[in-house]
């Protein structure tokens, strides 16, 4: 049965967390998540303190248990601020001004002057006892075919641990995940119908994808708060991807109005399922448990760097997408180039030889063909091809090779050539080279072998291949 | 702006001229700038010259709440002194300032764990400062409540919290100013602050707690072994330093072993300590101000010594590189002849190693036993900072200090176990 979301009073609205594309938020580590062996573990424990007013939130209080421990598992990448044992850097700049470009492409308002906050986080998964955040922007909006949507807030904060396992007084996390820069967007609760909540979450994920952000499962994560007439605001966490989000909203109304006719709805946190129902996480918290990280200073956004990153917004990619069929790329390049998270490189490599067919295919499909045919894993082949394009492409622009002899070069780094050698042959005509030869030992006859391979060496300056200069010089010789 | 008449704390509406701000006003540090804690936690802040007007919607007001403090008679009493420090400051967003833990009922508020092995009889302030502000007349101030509280038959033991970035200079001075010591003295740190969970205040206090009952009659640190929140170490306090600017175990012992581990419900003994006993506690706290560190760089000019005499200092202890070297007369500044006419002039000269680890020796090469010659001691295994608070102790007994063989004498007599002659 179709519910009456008006007639319900229901008033949504979405939050949503953006891994930023960049080191962390507070040191210098690089945001990598890790799946090997741990170098080191750390064992801590956490003991909840009262907060300014005397009182202990009851969120905290909530996640409190006596004598737990927890486990952190730290690599190569963690250094001392993740461990809590160093304080915070200065504020990741990079991370900041995409944090302001999402500000910007979302109509908001920048504070000027912000304070890092500390918000009380004790359930383990942040070593320092808190989470840090920062509230960058205010009252933005975007527009959906059922009306405009309200963008509350927009903050930047450090993502948390990872869980790994819960043993029986131990929660293990890994540390890799901690401090990654994390954009949250909370949305005011105008969203009136399941649909249009999908509908702005895809708006919002589309603004963000333009942005310079982590892509794929984990990188994105949405969490809906809702409330029915008469009943208390309810938030559910976790939903890793979009199509849920309709779902469980619906299923949640079913269960508040429920709640409601019995008079027994209360305000909490809850997590969402894989089938869309949600389960009790913890009570909502408040305003309590946060405090200023005074290890750092107050934030100013000066309205330089403001404008700086208004002059540099990335371009909706819809846009994107408009512009590239008029470069000439076909519909399904254009799904592999933001499917791959390629259009930087793209446009990068274009600059260098304005060909953009051909590389879309030089770098969508090429190196899967030659993973595939050389049997070389497909990150070794983008790596080679990483390090060395550019140059292959200024030879190629400058008509020292064809293009057409791109793919067979690439071949031959990836299965260990150094560019040098795999670009020589093609460098010089070895007729052209041969007739030079010739020339040379008709000029200057009596000569020993090394004498001519020497001034020819030095006149092709390395573009040749040695054993094949001998080669004809022997020949010649004779 | 119209002026106001709100206060830090109060819940306000803050006008500017396109919006309006509601929330709790806040101290701000910086001038020019109006702080503000929205309702949803976050802190903004305003320039003031953007402000039109701060309009009061309700007045701050206090409130008290009754702590239990759990006194039982049966636990062991401890007394504790309090002398500032990031393990007794808490920061105070709504002032912008410190708030001071100085009471037994603001401590039980942040520490309600010691308070389970022990009751704290008495809490002593000589005075709040940060380590790096104390100097030898803080550390009198505390060796004489020192003596006072163990010479009180009703407590068991102490514990002295304070800042870290000198403590291991005050330990060493308790070391020596409290002679004939019966009952535990400890000394305790946290390198984060305390109002976050994770501080390391909440293991060093509860291990303090249970060293400050146990039979270790010594001047001691406890503090973490490691970087988990397992074990402290009880290290003593002459052989001790800071050796990490931010991590939690920042204090190593060094060219010794610590007295025990301590876990929060036990303690394992590592190495050989005096026991609690019946004696009675002698302060002997005279010291020398002037006594100076100094550090030995390339290319320093041996004139700098100059300087010390013509300031009436009376000893110096300089730390030297390797085993125990300066340039001498073969280098380009040669430190030799400068240290022979100071020394003649009277200053005490000793030595001391900037390698931290390890022990002196001018014997091995030509260069220290030339300046071994000029009559420098070298205090062996000793800490440089241990060094200087022990040579200020020294000289501060006029009696001692008119002998230069005498002050020779008792720099290389063991009183505190600052000499160690078998390093493992």
């Amino acid at each position: 049965m179709e519910l009456d979301y008006k007639k319900l009073g229901l008033k949504c609205g979405l939050e949503i967390h953006q891994q930023l594309d960049t080191n962390k938020l507070f040191c210098n580590c690089p945001s990598v998540l890790r799946s090997d062996e741990p170098d080191f573990i750390v064992k801590r424990k956490l003991h909840v303190v009262a907060g300014e007013s005397g009182e202990i939130d009851v969120a905290v209080k909530h996640e409190m248990e006596k004598d737990r421990g927890f486990i952190y598992q730290g690599y190569d990448t963690i250094c001392l601020v993740e461990l809590d044992e160093e304080p915070p850097h200065l504020i990741n700049q990079e991370a900041l001004k995409i944090a302001l470009q999402i500000s910007i492409l979302l109509n908001s308002k920048i504070f000027p002057l912000t304070q890092i906050m500390r918000k009380v986080v004790i359930d383990g998964s942040n070593t320092s006892g808190f989470q840090r955040t920062i509230l960058i922007a205010r009252d933005g909006f975007v527009e959906t075919s059922f009306g405009r949507v309200g963008i509350d807030t927009i903050c930047l904060e450090e993502d948390a641990a990872r869980i790994v396992s819960r043993e029986k007084n131990n929660v293990v996390y890994r540390l890799d995940r901690l401090g990654i820069p994390l954009v949250e967007i909370a949305t005011a609760p105008d969203i009136k119908t399941p649909e249009q909540a999908k509908e702005v979450a895809l708006h919002i994920g589309n603004i963000l994808r333009s942005c310079k952000v982590k892509r794929g499962i984990g990188t994105i994560r949405q969490d809906v708060n809702l409330s029915i007439k008469k009943g208390e605001r309810i938030e559910i966490k976790g939903f890793q991807d979009i199509r849920n989000v309709e779902r469980a909203i619906k299923i949640e109304i079913e269960r508040q109005k429920k709640l409601v006719e019995e008079g027994k709805s209360v305000g909490e946190v809850r997590n969402v399922l894989s089938d869309g129902t949600t389960e009790f996480l913890r009570p909502l918290p408040g305003a309590a448990r946060m405090y200023p990280e005074t290890d750092l200073p107050l934030l100013k956004i000066s309205r330089q760097i403001t404008d700086e990153v208004r002059k540099n917004l990335p371009q909706l990619r819809g846009d994107v997408q408009k512009e590239l069929i008029k470069e000439g790329l076909n519909e399904d390049m254009i799904r592999l180039l933001f499917k791959q998270n390629k259009l930087e490189e793209f446009r990068e490599f274009v600059k260098v030889l304005n060909n953009p067919k051909l590389i879309a295919k030089i770098i969508l499909v090429w190196p899967r063909e030659i993973s595939k045919r050389e049997k070389i894993s497909l990150e070794k082949v983008e790596s080679v091809l990483e390090d060395n394009l550019n140059e292959i492409l200024e030879k190629v622009s400058k008509k020292k090779i064809s293009e057409n002899e791109i793919k067979e070069i690439l071949t031959k780094l990836v299965k260990g050539e150094d560019l040098k050698k795999a670009v020589s042959i093609k460098k010089e005509n070895l007729n052209v080279l041969e007739e030079r030869i010739i020339k040379l030992i008709k000029e200057k006859p009596g000569l020993g072998i090394n004498a001519y391979m020497g001034l020819i060496m030095r006149e092709f300056s390395g573009k040749v291949n040695g054993k094949e200069v001998r080669d004809i010089i022997e020949r010649n010789l004779r | 702006m119209i002026p106001t008449t709100a206060r830090p704390g109060d819940f306000v509406e803050v006008h500017l001229t396109r919006q309006i701000y509601v929330g709790t006003l806040l101290e701000s540090s910086e001038k020019g700038i109006v702080l503000l804690k929205l309702e949803s936690g976050y802190n903004i802040g305003l320039q003031k010259k953007d402000v039109l007007e701060i309009k009061v919607l309700k007045k701050y007001s206090e409130k008290k709440t009754e702590v239990d403090m759990k006194k039982e008679g049966k636990k062991p009493n401890i007394a504790m002194i309090i002398t500032g420090g990031t393990i007794a400051a808490r920061l105070n967003p709504r002032k912008g300032g410190v708030d001071w833990l100085d009471t037994p009922e603001s401590l039980f508020k942040f520490y309600p764990e010691i308070f389970e092995k022990v009751n704290v009889l008495k809490v002593e302030i000589p005075f709040m400062k940060a380590s790096e502000d104390m100097d030898f007349k803080d550390w009198q101030k505390i060796a004489k409540t020192a003596e006072k509280l163990l010479n009180d038959e009703n407590i068991k033991g102490i514990i002295i919290t304070h800042g870290t970035d000198f403590l291991h200079y005050t330990s060493a001075a308790l070391s020596f100013f409290l002679k004939d010591l019966n009952k535990p003295v400890v000394l305790t740190y946290s390198q984060r602050s305390i109002d976050r969970a994770s501080s390391d205040a909440d293991l060093n206090l509860q291990c303090s707690a249970l060293v400050a009952i146990s039979d270790i009659a010594e001047v001691m640190l406890v503090g973490h072994a490691t970087s988990n929140d397992d074990f402290c170490y009880a290290m003593p306090g002459t052989k001790v330093r800071k050796l990490h600017t931010s991590k939690r175990d920042a204090f190593k012992v060094v060219n010794s072993k610590p007295f025990a581990k301590i876990f929060p419900d036990r303690i394992d003994k590592v190495s050989e300590y005096n026991v609690r006993n019946k004696n009675k506690v002698k302060l002997d706290s005279a010291f020398e101000e002037k006594v100076a560190l100094v550090k030995i760089y390339p290319g320093q000019e041996p004139e700098i010594l100059d300087y010390y005499l013509k300031k009436k200092y009376k000893g110096i202890v300089l730390e030297m590189a390797g085993l125990g070297h300066i340039p001498t007369k073969r280098a380009r500044l040669g430190w030799t002849k400068k240290l022979k006419e100071v020394q003649d002039k009277g200053l005490i000269v000793c030595a001391t190693a900037q390698t931290i680890f390890g022990r002196l020796d001018p014997l091995v090469y030509s260069n220290g036993r030339e300046l071994l010659e000029t009559g420098i001691i070298y205090l062996e295994d000793m800490l440089s900072e241990t060094a200087l608070v022990k040579l200020g102790w020294i000289l501060g007994h006029k009696e001692w200090a008119k002998d230069k063989n005498k002050v020779k004498e008792l720099m290389l007599k063991n009183f505190s176990r600052e000499l160690n002659d078998r390093l493992e």
